[in-house]
Parts: structure tokens; C-alpha cells; sequence
């Protein structure tokens, strides 16, 4: 370590292994999904029905990514309230502090680093933020697609208990009033969020590079070894 | 019931599922109910010369024909077999339950796929056997002999007819383009007169079930479905264009038989025809996981029958019982005959699904409410917006931005 420089802790093993579990599974769950949306690639191959299920390798894989999703999902919302190394939810509520914490960071953005006015060793309001509008598509994109996945049960029977499907229509159905009113909006929607993800995920990994060539603090080793480096006072 | 069946019953209330496995005390009173039902309907006079046995016989069908078609009813409504001699007998019945069809911004093209094949099936000849009190497709009489007949029917059977609807209701600012009869009677005025007075209203087709066509974007006539304008009466949804005359019949045998509408589900569409997936009992389903793809017509897949969803067959987000009681008889029905399926029995689906490209190629209005792009179109904008963003902001820090000293 750089003399002058101490070490702060900002992701635990766990939040690591998560962030690039999810990244993994977002690029599968675009390529596969937009497969779905549009079959690109075509599959007049001289091969017999014997091990040619293109469709459904696709499919198979967005709902492996689907169900990773989910099972993470669940956990990240647990730990914004209960995390015991840091509670997202303090860093998200407008109290005055953070609500002043967010503007700085923005400021500092927009002024391309000229103007630095808060605390960059901790998690700030700003970046917290920002990762909650990604749980918040990434949530959106669980229940517009179990609304998908679920209409594929009409039977009300799956191979896991008739509870699933039975659970999947009550989360979910809100889905179709709420995106105007027929299946295929949902569909669309779907397809639609799958866009803003991309571009938060630009903007994401921008970031992060811009804050680690500018603050010079390696904020980009976080996500690898779960520590930054910041001045000592 | 124990606690598993209680919470799935909580959670289910809108999935589609019919329970065929109700035990035997259910189906012992749900006998009962229909005897009685049956017995009564047979003490009231025929309303009609015509009975199905003379309408089989005219067509040269025999009995074994007839019982045949019963049993296959009794399957679709999901009954035990045990019932089918109920079945039959509420065939034979059809006379004595009055029916007013009434039309509105439709095509009468319901009418037409009952009426108009060649070699009717039974399902059709039931429908000719029904107490039809006024149709204005079929009837001999006209103007105000028509309407006097129409107030005597309801007069008549007060409570007790099918009010069939057949088309959609304007009832935007071009509401006043049609009319119905000598006083001018607004559609609207005509439907709510009507179904007032019914048992039960059947929205048969889906202009009369959601809007249909004369719904479509920019809906000129303000056109909406019965359930929109109807209420407190119990309603039943048989959307489709055309209807199916196997679901026109299995919905109205039900009701002969027990005097009650059968499970609907959240559109009111029966359950009994609507809780399938088109796409779940597709004949193309094979090709559709191996990824082979009709890519235009008449190609080399569209020779081996391969799968329509790259033509736009909109089977995974349409229910509906076409794939497996096909139409005219079980001949052939759309993806049989090569062309994808278009959702028509769903909500909206003339802007929705009736489009032959599937939906991520399909020209959409833009959310932001301005030009048609597919959605992979406006995606593209977003993305691109997003990178020349990022780029200046990269470009700005490079060369005005000011990195901390190390
Ligand atoms: C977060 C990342 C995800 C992305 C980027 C994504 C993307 C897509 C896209 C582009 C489509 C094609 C839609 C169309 O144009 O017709 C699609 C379809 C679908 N997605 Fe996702 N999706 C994601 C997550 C999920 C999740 C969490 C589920 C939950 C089970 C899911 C289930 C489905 C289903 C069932 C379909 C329709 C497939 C079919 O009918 O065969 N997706 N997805
Ligand atoms: S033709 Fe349509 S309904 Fe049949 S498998 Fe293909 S997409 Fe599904």
C-alpha cells in the first residue's frame, strides 16, 4: 500500500460474488432473451430433431438466469434493511444529510471533479441510489417475466406443486392492468426495460472507471477485492 | 380442504384452471340440480316446431352420431362422462330456452360461421334448434313488425331468455350513426333495453366481448364491449372472430343445464374453452423449441410445416380452444392451415397481436407517444442517446476535468 493511503473495507466476499453472478446472468438473460423476442440466428442445419432444441436452449437459459435473479433478488432486498456490514436503506431515506450527500456527488460529476465536497471513503447517497433504480428494473423485469412464464402453467399444475403457478398469479397479474391491459403488453415491456437496463449498466460501469481514473482512490478494485484506498487525514 | 389446497385456492382466484376432480358428493348435486332443471324445462311447451332429432334426421346424421357429439360435449365442459345422457337431453330441450340475438357494429360473421357451412355439425344444429325469438340476420319479419315482435319476446319471457349480443357498442362522439329501428334507438339504448330484462347476456365475438375490430386505434365510434355497458346481469364472454359455434353451444348447454353460467375467468370468457394456451397444444410446437422457423411464405419451412412465430403467429400470449376443437368440424383451424396465429380472441388484438411479424419487429408507437418504431428500433435510440452522452462527458473530463493529486 502507498504510503499515506489507508484501506477501506466496501464489499464483503458475498456482495462481490453477487455483483458478478447478476453480471454474468444480465448478459446471458440478453442474449437469450433477445433470441426469444427475434429468433436471429437461423437453424436450417442439416441435423435431425435429435438434439436441435435451439428455442428451448434459449429459453432454458433466460430462465436459469430468471431464477438466479430471483433467488439474489430476494437476498439484496433482505440486506437493504438487514445487512449487518452496511444497511442500504440509510444511505436511500431523504433525510437532509443524504439528500445534501446526493447533490454533491452530482455536482462533482457534473463538474467534472472540479468540485469535491463530501466523504468518497464510504458508500454515498448518490451511487446508492443509483443501484436501487437497478433493483427496482431488475424487480420489474421478475415480475413482467414470471407474468410470461406463468401463462405457460394454464394447466395450474407445475412439476414443483400447483402452489407455484398459484403464487405466480398472485404477484404477478397486477402486471397486465399495469402495462395496458393485454399479455402482449406486458411482453413489450418487458422487451422495453430490458433497454433501460442496458443503459443503466453503460452509465454503471462508465462511472465507476471515471471515478477511479479521477478520485484516484481504485474505487474499480471494490468489486474485485472488496477494498478502496483513500488519503489518510 | 387442508391448508395447501386453502392457500392455492386463495392465490388461483384468477388462474385458469378448471378442478375436474371435485369428488363424488359435488357431482351428485350438481345431478340433482340438472334433473330438476331438465324436468322443469320439459314441463314448459316447445317454442318451436324444430327439435335436434328432426335436424339430425334432416342431414342424415344418426343417433349414434348424436351421442357421440354428446359425449364429446360433456368432455369439454369438463363433466364426467356419467352425464352425458344430461347432455343429450338439454340438446334435445334446446326448443324451450328462448334466445334474443341481437346485432350491433358487427360483420354478423358469429351468425354466418353457425350458419353457413355446407355440412352443418351438430353444434350448429343445435343452434337452429334453439328458441330463437328474434334474429335480425334470420327472421322474415321487418320493420315495425320485427320490433313488435322483439317487445313481445321480452314481454313473453320476461327473466328468462339469452340475451346473445353480436358486435360492439359506440358510444363515443359517433354514437349517433346507428341507430336501431323507427324511433332511432342508439345501440347503447338498444342493448341495455334488451339484456335488462335476460337471464344472462353471451357476448358472442369479440367485437361484443372487448370492442373488436371497430375498436381498433382510433377508434372513430368510441366502440367498447357489453361488460362495459351492461351491469348486474350475469355476463358471458365468447370472444374470437368468429366465435366458435363448439364454445356458442357448450356455453348455452351449460346454461340449459344448470341455469347457471359456467367458471369464467378473469376476461369472463368460460374456462372450460379458454383455459388453453394456443401455443401449448400447437401442432408446429416441435419446431417452434427447435428453432426452426417459417421465414417467409412459402418457404422451404412453411413446405414442412414448421413453426409460424417468425411470421407472427401470436399462439404463446393467446387462449383460446382453437388448437384442439379447430373449426368447421374439427377440418382445420388458422396454423393448420399456415397462417400464425392473431390473439383474436384477447383484448385489443387488432393493435395488439394482428400484426404478421412478431411483436419485437412490430412498428409500435413509441412511448414517447411520436413516431412508430419497433421496440428494438427505439432501444437502439435509447442506447445510442446513452454512449453520446457518456462520450462527451468522457471527452469534457479529459479535457476540462480535474483528477485528484495523488
Ligand atoms: C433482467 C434481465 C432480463 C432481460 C434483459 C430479459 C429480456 C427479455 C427479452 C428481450 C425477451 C423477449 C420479449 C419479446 O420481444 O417477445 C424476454 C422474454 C421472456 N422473458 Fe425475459 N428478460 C430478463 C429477465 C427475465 C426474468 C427475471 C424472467 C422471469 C422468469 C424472464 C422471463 C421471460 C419470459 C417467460 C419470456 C417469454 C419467453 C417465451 O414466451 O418463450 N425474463 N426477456
Ligand atoms: S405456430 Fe404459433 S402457436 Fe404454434 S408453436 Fe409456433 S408460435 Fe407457438
Amino acid at each position: 500500500m502507498k504510503p499515506g493511503y489507508k484501506k477501506v473495507k466496501r464489499m464483503t466476499a458475498f456482495m462481490r460474488i453477487n455483483h458478478w453472478v447478476v453480471a454474468i446472468c444480465m448478459v446471458a438473460a440478453v442474449v437469450t432473451g433477445l433470441y426469444i423476442g427475434h429468433p436471429y440466428y437461423q437453424t436450417l442445419i442439416a441435423e435431425p430433431a435429435v438434439d436441435k432444441y435451439v428455442m428451448a436452449w434459449n429459453r432454458w437459459v433466460h430462465l436459469m438466469a430468471a431464477i438466479i435473479f430471483d433467488v439474489s433478488s430476494i437476498i439484496i432486498a433482505y440486506l437493504y434493511f438487514f445487512s449487518r456490514f452496511e444497511k442500504p436503506i440509510l444511505k436511500i431515506l431523504p433525510t437532509p444529510k443524504n439528500v445534501v450527500e446526493f447533490f454533491m456527488v452530482f455536482l462533482n460529476l457534473i463538474t467534472f471533479n472540479r468540485v469535491k465536497k463530501f466523504d468518497s471513503s464510504h458508500a454515498d447517497s448518490f451511487n446508492t441510489v443509483y443501484f436501487l433504480i437497478f433493483h427496482l428494473l431488475l424487480a420489474w423485469m421478475l415480475f413482467s417475466g414470471l407474468q410470461l412464464y406463468v401463462h405457460g402453467l394454464e394447466s395450474g399444475h407445475s412439476s414443483i406443486g400447483d402452489w407455484w403457478p398459484a403464487v405466480l398469479h398472485l404477484a404477478t397479474d397486477w402486471t397486465v392492468p399495469f402495462t395496458g391491459g393485454t399479455y402482449m403488453d406486458v411482453r413489450y415491456w418487458h422487451h422495453m426495460s430490458m433497454y433501460f437496463i442496458i443503459v443503466w449498466v453503460m452509465f454503471h460501469i462508465y462511472y465507476q472507471v471515471w471515478r477511479t481514473i479521477y478520485w484516484q482512490e481504485g474505487d474499480i478494485a471494490i468489486v474485485f477485492g472488496g477494498s478502496k484506498f483513500v488519503k489518510k487525514d | 380442504m387442508d391448508r395447501r389446497d386453502a392457500l392455492a385456492k386463495m392465490f388461483s382466484a384468477k388462474g385458469v384452471r378448471v378442478n375436474t376432480n371435485r369428488g363424488e358428493a359435488y357431482y351428485e348435486k350438481l345431478r340433482e340440480t340438472m334433473e330438476k332443471r331438465l324436468n322443469e324445462l320439459r314441463q314448459t311447451p316447445a317454442a318451436t316446431k324444430m327439435d335436434i332429432h328432426k335436424a339430425l334426421d334432416a342431414e342424415g346424421l344418426s343417433r349414434r352420431d348424436f351421442m357421440k357429439w354428446a359425449s364429446a360435449i360433456t368432455a369439454m365442459l369438463m363433466l364426467p362422462a356419467s352425464f352425458t345422457p344430461l347432455v343429450a337431453e338439454a340438446a334435445e330441450l334446446m326448443n324451450r330456452v328462448p334466445v334474443i340475438w341481437i346485432e350491433l357494429q358487427d360483420c354478423a360473421g358469429n351468425s354466418e360461421a353457425i350458419l353457413r357451412s355446407d355440412s352443418p355439425t351438430i353444434d350448429e344444429l343445435i343452434l337452429e334448434t334453439i328458441d330463437l325469438e328474434f334474429n335480425e340476420t334470420l327472421m322474415a319479419a321487418a320493420g315495425h313488425q320485427a320490433e313488435a315482435h322483439l317487445d313481445e319476446a321480452m314481454e313473453t319471457f320476461k327473466g328468462k331468455y339469452i340475451c346473445v349480443v353480436e358486435g360492439s357498442v359506440p358510444i363515443g362522439a359517433g354514437k349517433e350513426w346507428c341507430t336501431i329501428g323507427a324511433k332511432a334507438e342508439t345501440f347503447e339504448e338498444h342493448l341495455l333495453r334488451v339484456a335488462g330484462n335476460s337471464a344472462a347476456v353471451v357476448a358472442v365475438g369479440t367485437c361484443a366481448t372487448f370492442g373488436g375490430v371497430p375498436a381498433a386505434s382510433p377508434n372513430p365510434t368510441g366502440a367498447v364491449g357489453v361488460q362495459d355497458i351492461v351491469k348486474g346481469k350475469p355476463i358471458i364472454n365468447i370472444p374470437a372472430c368468429p366465435a366458435n359455434p363448439a364454445n356458442i353451444t357448450g356455453t348455452i348447454i351449460h346454461f340449459v343445464l344448470t341455469g347457471q353460467i359456467p367458471e369464467l375467468d378473469h376476461l369472463n370468457r368460460p374456462k372450460f374453452a379458454f383455459g388453453y394456451r394456443i401455443h401449448d397444444n400447437c401442432e408446429r410446437r416441435a419446431h417452434f423449441d427447435a428453432g426452426e422457423f417459417v421465414e417467409e411464405w412459402g418457404d422451404e419451412g412453411a413446405q414442412n410445416n414448421w413453426c409460424l412465430y417468425k411470421m407472427g403467429c401470436k399462439g404463446p400470449m393467446t387462449f383460446n380452444n382453437c388448437s384442439i376443437v379447430r373449426y368447421n368440424s374439427g377440418t382445420n383451424w388458422p396454423i393448420g392451415a399456415g397462417h400464425g396465429c392473431i390473439g383474436c380472441s384477447e383484448p385489443q388484438f387488432w393493435d395488439k397481436y394482428a400484426y404478421e411479424r412478431p411483436m419485437a419487429d412490430a412498428n409500435i408507437k413509441a412511448p414517447t407517444g411520436g413516431v412508430e418504431k419497433s421496440v428494438d428500433e427505439f432501444g437502439l435510440g435509447l442506447l445510442t442517446a446513452a454512449g453520446v452522452g457518456i462520450a462527451i462527458h468522457a471527452a469534457v473530463s479529459v479535457a476540462a476535468g480535474k483528477k485528484d493529486e495523488e
